[in-house]
């Protein structure tokens, strides 16, 4: 098995095509031992991995946990509400604590930019981040990748539009690393309170303030959740404005393609960023993006563990 | 050590690098010989500065000397070349004059030329005014409230306009906190590629804006400590043309480091003010330059090391510097300005803004200096630091020149 270039998974920004496009490989194999009566497989055996979660997650800590038991994997939970971290003790303290009981890999989620690189530096463990603050959500843009390719074949000149709370989002940097890194077009469009203001690192993509143009030559969607944080720090004055003039709804999809995909990272805010019609109509591949995330962890895992024991 | 002979040394004098000579250091005093037995050092054509003068010491003694005391600050400022500092703790407000007369009983058993800043407010709080005057009466330099922000206007004028009575500057770190709100680096593209909360540059301009019209207002004399802007800069330059008694200084680790080392995610570069693109930190070169930033300044704020070593958002802010300092910045201050610039901003003009007499070496007349080989490097490690602290940007770098020795009121100290 020819190995990864990257050791651990910080994130998408600098990893190589060769590398993206190994994990999406090995994850439509893994897709397709998913459809299987018996979804499990012995490649990681005798390893364990630990799910150091800071953050509250049900939907991404549930979808590593059945990547690593479908690996065959010891999994352990750790969270920062029944942890020693709420008697004070340092994040390196716990992780030399978690490590010192023999464990291979850490997924870590955190509200820290930096905190899965910050672990790798001082652990030997292989890290694999979950999501960190607002900087990435790997695993989420790599199962959003394989969604396009599974669908439309390819991401190489396909136009993907993010739209939403940009600023705050790690799905959408991650996206943008990894979709331009494969060929894909993104285009971005959020209010201009919940868009980075400072781009020019990022100019590979487009930014759009009008979610008509935005959308009009998209082959992908993805519609980002809106958290309601933001209407407390004033960054928006409603729900309804948001809707009114970002959500992804039946009058905006009219002049779009036909076949347009519809995407989200979960979960939904119905009515507020993504109409209902729309989530359970017949352009959503959203339910296919669940699929395929436990699918891609499956792969990353295996692949970077390989690259390990081939060290 | 008392007494000392350095031999081939090139000395800084009347304002220029000498060429190489003797220096007979004898009970504190640069004097034309030595005692017979007194040991020499070959200083290898290395320059004899004089000893630099540290704005923004914060050795966290008495509340936080857990963290570090005077003593490891005294032992830093020896090692760096630090004949003398201004101090103003975040931790301890000095706010009355018992506190006063505490640190001041502290620092004086140390042998070293210490100036201090009064809180204008009881406890930094900006709710009830400090004894200002009986804070003046017992030698405060100026006033500030450490790095805290005096959000109520109202306040900051009637705080302004009684210590006015004293004649004493006012030291400002520009931050307004609702537009800082939780960032903790430069808003610029770095930042924002991150996902990191920014600090945008409006939070320094807006609040030295507002502070220098209250200063116009009042006819109070103002400083702002750490500027980290171009457009601070500006401001600064058109309000002393209408008039306005500012002064500013610079950090040193703002002209060696900008925004762009963020990527490196090292939480030794979370520091109260943070630093900013490529293209400010040139504004502060010229500043420089053009005399418009005054001192350079180095804010030696330690932390624990337990404080530092977490992800970047979680650290507590701050840098030590008085080891680093002058190996750090002597030879790029070098490439673009005069030697007698350099000493200017490192030595002379941050102790005439604390009020104390500078440092100058002069045969026949008290001597404090720092040998210093401009072409040695100097690889940055923990041992370097005093104390236990070693939060330090620098750390694993390497600097472009080296201490070799400094020769601090009357005690010479080899490294």
């Amino acid at each position: 098995m020819s190995a990864l270039e990257i050791k651990h998974l910080f994130g998408l920004r600098g990893v190589s095509k060769h590398d993206i496009r190994m994990i999406l490989d090995n994850a439509k194999q893994f897709r397709e031992i998913l459809e299987r009566p018996v979804k499990k497989v012995p490649s990681l055996r005798g390893m364990t991995v630990v799910n150091l979660f800071f953050e509250n997650s049900t939907r991404t800590r549930t979808s590593f946990e059945l990547a690593e038991k479908r690996l065959s994997a010891d999994t352990v939970n750790f969270t920062s509400s029944n942890s020693s971290v709420k008697k004070g003790e340092t994040l390196v303290d716990t992780l030399r604590n978690i490590e010192a009981m023999k464990i291979d890999i850490v997924v870590v989620r955190h509200k820290g930019t930096g905190v899965p690189k910050f672990l790798a530096d001082n652990s030997n463990a292989i890290i694999v981040n979950a999501g960190d603050g607002a900087h990435e959500h790997p695993t989420q843009a790599l199962l959003d990748m394989l969604t396009v390719e599974e669908k439309l074949g390819t991401l190489e000149g396909k136009n993907v539009t993010i739209v939403g709370d940009i600023r705050h989002s790690r799905v959408a940097r991650s996206n943008l690393w990894g979709m331009t890194t494969m060929g894909a077009h993104v285009t971005l469009c959020g209010p201009s309170t919940l868009v980075p203001r400072n781009t020019e690192l990022m100019d590979m993509v487009t930014w759009e303030s009008d979610v008509k143009k935005a959308v009009k030559n998209a082959d992908a969607i993805i519609a980002l959740r809106l958290q309601k944080e933001r209407m407390d720090d004033a960054l928006l004055p409603s729900m309804r404005e948001y809707r009114n003039t970002f959500g992804i709804t039946h009058d905006l999809l009219e002049n779009v393609k036909d076949q347009v995909l519809v995407m989200h990272p979960g979960p939904i805010n119905r009515g507020v960023e993504l109409d209902s019609e729309i989530a359970d109509g017949e352009n959503s591949v959203i339910l296919n993006q669940v699929t395929n995330g436990v699918a891609v962890r499956m792969a990353v895992l295996y692949l970077l563990a390989g690259g390990r024991a081939n060290a | 050590m008392r007494n000392i002979v350095l031999n081939n040394v090139r000395p800084f004098v009347d304002g220029k690098i000498a060429e190489p000579t003797k220096i007979c250091l004898v009970d504190g005093a640069w004097a034309s010989s030595a005692p017979e037995g007194t040991p020499e050092f070959d200083a290898k054509g290395a320059i004899a500065l004089p000893a630099l003068f540290g704005l923004g010491l914060d050795f966290k003694e008495p509340l936080r000397d857990d963290i570090y005391t005077f003593k490891d600050g005294v032992e830093a400022m020896r090692r760096g070349g630090f004949y003398g500092g201004l101090y103003e703790s975040c931790a301890n407000a000095i706010d009355d004059s018992l506190k006063l007369a505490a640190i001041q009983q502290i620092s004086a058993k140390c042998g070293l030329s210490f100036a201090f800043l009064g809180a204008f407010s009881m406890g930094y709080q900006c709710k009830d005014l400090a004894e200002m005057v009986e804070l003046s009466e017992g030698g405060v330099v100026g006033f500030g409230d450490g790095n805290q922000n005096c959000a109520r206007t109202r306040f900051l004028r009637l705080a302004m306009e009684y210590g006015s009575m004293t004649g004493k500057r006012f030291f400002f770190m520009p931050l307004d906190d609702s537009l800082r709100h939780h960032g903790l680096v430069h808003e610029g593209c770095y930042a924002d590629t991150l996902g990191m909360k920014g600090i945008p540059r409006i939070a320094e301009t807006m609040e030295v804006f507002r502070i220098l019209e209250m200063a116009r207002f009042l006819k109070v004399p103002v400083h702002f400590k750490q500027v980290s802007c171009g457009e601070t800069l500006k401001l600064i330059e058109r309000a002393r043309t209408q008039g306005v008694d500012v002064t500013c200084d610079v950090d040193i680790y703002h002209l060696l480091l900008d925004d762009s080392c963020l990527f490196d995610l090292d939480s030794h570069c979370n520091v109260p003010m943070p630093f900013r693109s490529a293209e400010d930190r040139e504004a502060l070169w010229q500043g420089l330059e053009s005399g418009t930033v005054n001192a350079i300044s180095v804010n030696h704020d330690p932390v624990l090391r337990q404080d530092k070593e977490v992800n970047f958002e979680d650290a507590v802010p701050g840098a030590v510097s008085l080891e680093v300092a002058l190996p750090a910045i002597w030879k790029p201050l070098c490439t673009r300005l005069s030697a007698a610039r350099a000493v200017e901003l490192l030595s002379t003009a941050p102790a005439q803004l604390a009020g104390i007499e500078p440092a100058r070496l002069k045969q026949g007349g008290q001597a404090s200096l720092v040998l210093l080989d401009p072409d040695a490097e100097t690889e940055v490690t923990s041992s370097m630091f005093a104390g236990k602290t070693r939060n330090c940007p620098l750390l694993g770098k390497k600097l472009p020149s080296r201490i070799l020795g400094t020769y601090i009121n009357g005690t010479w100290t080899e490294e």
